[in-house]
């Protein structure tokens, strides 16, 4: 049931990244999103030549992004939005799978135009990148069906074997929390995707996985996955935002991106992704 | 023989019958095998299908991906990669666990094979390598000639190499399928044999069922047939099986026979009497003594009621009329009904085909006017012999209907004709005679209805209806001073129906007439026919006072000692020998033999058809009594008899 939702709405997502460039203003087309033309002549000369703003992704964190049934397809909260977010600049914006702990470097040398991969804004990449924040979540952790170390909180984690991500917030927290296990650390193991880290615990080697919140809930309730994993804890530590990462010398992408997701929010097209995923506790306000 | 072929017909009806079920089943349990079959024929393909489907998704699964390691293939393997799917592939393909294994981008480029060729592999425009571009499994059977078992899995299916679920490329995959394609025969076989034995004892239920059922339908209609063509009471043939089987007869080309309708003489009398089971026993001994006279090809039937009818095929007139003689004599052995012994008498009327035609419903219409032209007569066996005959018959039936009509209307008249005493030439009596005021045929003289009564039993209201007017219209001739005694003809039927005695003397009685002045008229064949019965009717109507006339004396066959004894009041001379009288001397030797005879036994003398004043003064001379004819009178109304003394001279 859910699989032939989440299909229903990729084809939705799909028609809302075809229409833009079919038609320059047919706001009917797209559910209702309209063309700035303003905001798509501020953009970029080589996007505005391309046509095409590619997001690099690690599709591994649904409902966020994630690959669907056919394994090339990415589908998810991220890729809804940067469609949107196109159709309102009036190009196609599509995202790309790569590797999430290079993918600041990847966007400073112009691999990719932006990262929109449930990356938190954080003070430290802020060096590396600008941001456009677009949701808001804390950090939850996923256990093992079950829970059979018993785990409810981070002072559990304590020798434990812990995996996540590299690259990301959470594997920071677990450096930092280890501090907290005096004389009897976490073993913190960081693989290069989110899938990586979850096979680990899916298989026994690792007894934790620390995830955003939102796709940690997916894992602990879609039909797929809850079999095998729950969440330690409702709780969500260190709440941050997500932000969509553009390269520091690239300021008029970045403002025509937030310029279009605001317009998103003041539509309501925002909410509406927002619920279509079942993330709208991440909603953030007008940036 | 006729029953045996019809047995033998229905046999071969059945059989044809039960070949045609046999058959019938056998379609839709080919068609249930056939089915059947190709419904597990498919499952195994599909089976084999499952197998190769299962077995490449653990080979990707265990072997391709985790060689891959991840990372885009449209960039082609790293030598390590290529090095860690050669090794862990090496085995499948020398062990025949895999016979070829191509790993490829999706634009179709081979990044590895086993044989290390980029070359063959399917078309990426070909829709399993479509499919499995969009993540779906595909699995077919390709028929490979060289191989053993001449068939191979090919599978193609995404490669997912990562947990991410991302699809790097397309894996081709061909595996062996003689192992599967073995156990699968096996498993054929086995279904077959089963499918086989099912379906040979379904079918041998279904023909076993359709043999019973054809079976019992075939006893069925046998008997309905049977029933519907035989009498049920004695067995024979009934009227549509005569009338079959003298079609038949009458088509053979060339072969004389005869079409015979035998009718029982008071055969209702006997019901009537004896009851109905008498007459069922009657009937059976008629059926068995006709039986037992006929010859093996002949054919007896019975119509209905008393009235049998036999074919006699080629047979001449004589022949027919032999044995119909001895038909009637082995009748007219005395039979005993319930103590009572009787004599069966039978009417035979013959047609002869082809001489009277070859339409059995003419010939039957002809036999059945001969019969009645015997019933009439003295004979009992009639050959039809013409239209007249025929037309009688026909014409009967008319009158007979007009006749209830006019009984009911009252279109009948009575005339009378008076009897002279030939000495004082006075009315001495007249005699009753019936007319019929026929609406469109005027006014017709007995002879033309009533013989159709007597056939009929309208014989017994008709005279019962004479008898009233008569008793009537004489206490109406009384009342005016006319004395005269009346005279009322009555039939055999009436002197042989039980109580006509009784019931004669009740009507006297009821219109106060003196019996002595009412004389009932009997023909002489009317006393020969059941002398018996007639004989005592007479007794018991003399016994009353009424007094018995018999006409027409000297033209039956009665026997002398037949009258002796009987109180007979009057003979009547018959107009045959009273016409020539004057001429004939062997008639006037009979007349008076009469008139001598009749005066011996007490009995006064009448002469008939008296036309001339010289024969009755003749008459008178020879000393009859009476006379009666046209030098008189006509028959004609009572009132218009005259009423004073009238003699020949005199008119």
């Amino acid at each position: 049931m859910k699989r032939a939702l989440l299909a229903a709405l990729t084809l939705v997502a799909v028609a809302g990244c075809a229409a833009p460039s079919d038609s320059g203003s047919a706001p009917a087309a797209d559910g209702g999103i309209a063309i700035d033309q303003a905001l798509h002549d501020s953009l970029p000369d080589r996007i505005k030549a391309s046509g095409t703003i590619r997001f690099v992704t690690d599709a591994s964190y649904a409902p966020m992004e994630d690959f669907a049934a056919d394994g090339r397809t990415i589908i998810g909260f991220s890729p809804d939005l940067a469609s949107a977010l196109g159709s309102v600049l009036g190009v196609k914006a599509e995202l790309v799978q790569g590797n999430f702990h290079t993918s600041l470097d990847d966007i400073a040398a112009g691999t990719y135009d932006g990262v929109l991969s449930s990356m938190n804004d954080t003070a430290e990449r802020r060096k590396k990148a600008d941001f456009v924040d677009y949701f808001s979540a804390g950090t939850a952790i996923i256990v093992q069906r079950g829970n059979p170390k018993g785990v409810t909180g981070f002072k559990d984690l304590c020798g434990l074997v812990v995996a996540t991500e590299r690259g990301t917030v959470q594997a920071d927290l677990l450096q930092r929390s280890q501090r907290g296990c005096a004389g009897h650390p976490m073993t913190i193991e960081t693989f290069t995707t989110n899938a990586d880290a979850l096979v680990e615990l899916r298989t026994g080697r690792a007894s934790a996985v620390l995830n955003d919140y939102p796709p940690a809930a997916y894992l602990a309730t879609d039909a797929r996955t809850k079999a095998y994993y729950q969440l330690a804890s409702t709780v969500q530590y260190e709440p941050g935002l997500f932000g969509m990462a553009f390269a520091k010398d690239d300021p008029a992408l970045r403002d025509a991106v937030q310029a279009a997701l605001d317009r998103l929010i003041e539509s309501g097209v925002y909410t509406e992704l927002l619920q279509r995923w079942g993330v709208s506790s991440g909603a953030i306000a007008t940036g | 023989m006729w029953r045996a072929g019809k047995n033998r017909s229905g046999a071969r009806t059945s059989a044809r019958l039960f070949a045609a079920y046999a058959v019938a089943s056998l379609v839709p349990i080919g068609a249930l095998g056939a089915l059947m079959v190709h419904g597990t024929t498919e499952d195994a393909a599909r089976w084999g299908r499952d197998q190769g489907r299962a077995q490449a998704a653990v080979i990707a699964e265990m072997t391709v991906a985790p060689a891959l390691g991840g990372g885009d293939l449209s960039q082609g393997l790293t030598a390590e990669q290529r090095e860690r799917l050669q090794h862990s592939t090496d085995l499948a393909i020398y062990n025949d666990s895999v016979l070829r294994l191509r790993v490829r981008d999706f634009a179709g480029r081979v990044v590895f094979s086993d044989d290390g060729t980029t070359a063959g592999g399917v078309s990426i425009t070909d829709p399993a390598f479509v499919s499995a571009s969009a993540g779906q499994t595909e699995a077919s059977l390709l028929s490979a000639p060289e191989l053993p078992g001449g068939q191979v899995i090919r599978v193609l299916q995404p490669i997912m190499a990562s947990a991410t679920g991302q699809s790097v490329g397309v894996l081709e995959l061909y595996l062996p399928y003689a192992q599967i394609a073995a156990r699968l025969h096996q498993q054929m076989t086995q279904t077959y044999w089963r499918l086989g034995g099912g379906l040979g004892v379904l079918y041998l239920v279904l023909a076993l069922i359709s043999w019973s059922t054809t079976r019992s339908l075939r006893r069925y209609a046998q008997r309905q047939a049977h029933e519907a063509l035989h009498d049920a009471l004695t067995g024979l043939p009934n009227r549509a099986a005569f009338h079959e089987r003298a079609r038949e007869a009458v088509a053979q080309p060339g072969e004389p026979g005869a079409i015979v309708l035998v009718d029982l003489d008071r055969f209702k009398e006997v019901n009537d009497t004896l009851g109905h089971h008498a007459g069922d026993e009657l009937l059976g001994v008629v059926a068995g003594r006709l039986r037992d006279g006929l010859r093996p090809a002949d054919t007896l039937a019975r119509l209905g009621g008393d009235e049998f009818a036999l074919i006699l095929p080629r047979s001449d007139a004589g022949t027919v009329r032999r044995l119909l003689d001895e038909l009637s004599a082995a009748l007219a052995h005395e039979v005993v009904l319930d103590g009572v012994p009787l004599s069966i008498e039978a009417s035979f009327g013959v047609a002869l085909y082809p001489e009277h035609g070859r339409d059995v419903e003419e010939l039957l219409r002809r036999a059945d006017a001969a019969m009645y032209h015997g019933k009439r007569g003295a004979s009992d066996i009639v050959v039809y012999a013409g239209e007249e005959m025929a037309a009688h018959s026909t014409q009967w039936l008319v009158v007979q209907a007009e006749l209830r009509h006019a009984l009911a209307r009252d279109e009948l008249v009575l005339h009378y004709q008076p009897k002279v005493d030939l000495r004082s030439g006075e009315v001495a009596s007249v005699e009753a005679l019936v007319r019929w005021q026929h609406p469109q045929r005027g006014l017709l003289p007995p002879s033309e209805f009533l013989p159709a009564a007597e056939q009929s039993g309208l014989i017994e209201p008709l005279t019962a209806w004479v008898l009233r007017r008569a008793l009537a219209d004489q206490a109406h001739w009384t009342s005016t001073g006319r004395c005269w005694s009346v005279s009322v003809n009555v039939s055999a039927r009436n002197l042989e129906k039980p109580g006509f005695a009784e019931f004669v003397a009740g009507l006297v009685a009821e219109y106060g007439t003196s019996p002595g002045q009412l004389l009932l008229e009997v023909t002489e064949t009317a006393l020969a026919a059941d002398a018996r019965r007639a004989a005592q009717t007479v007794v018991d109507l003399s016994s009353r006072g009424i007094g018995i006339s018999v006409d027409d004396f000297g033209t039956g066959f009665t026997g002398m000692s037949q009258l002796l004894g009987l109180p007979i009041a009057e003979v009547k001379i018959d107009r045959t020998f009273v016409a020539d009288v004057l001429d004939s001397p062997q008639s006037q030797a009979i007349v008076r033999a009469v008139i001598a005879l009749a005066h011996g036994l007490g009995s006064r003398v009448t002469a008939e058809g008296v036309e001339t004043a010289d024969v009755a003064y003749w008459l008178r001379r020879a000393g009859c009594d009476e006379a009666q004819g046209y030098l008189y009178s006509r028959p004609v109304p009572w009132l218009e008899i005259p009423m004073y003394e009238i003699t020949g001279a005199a008119s």
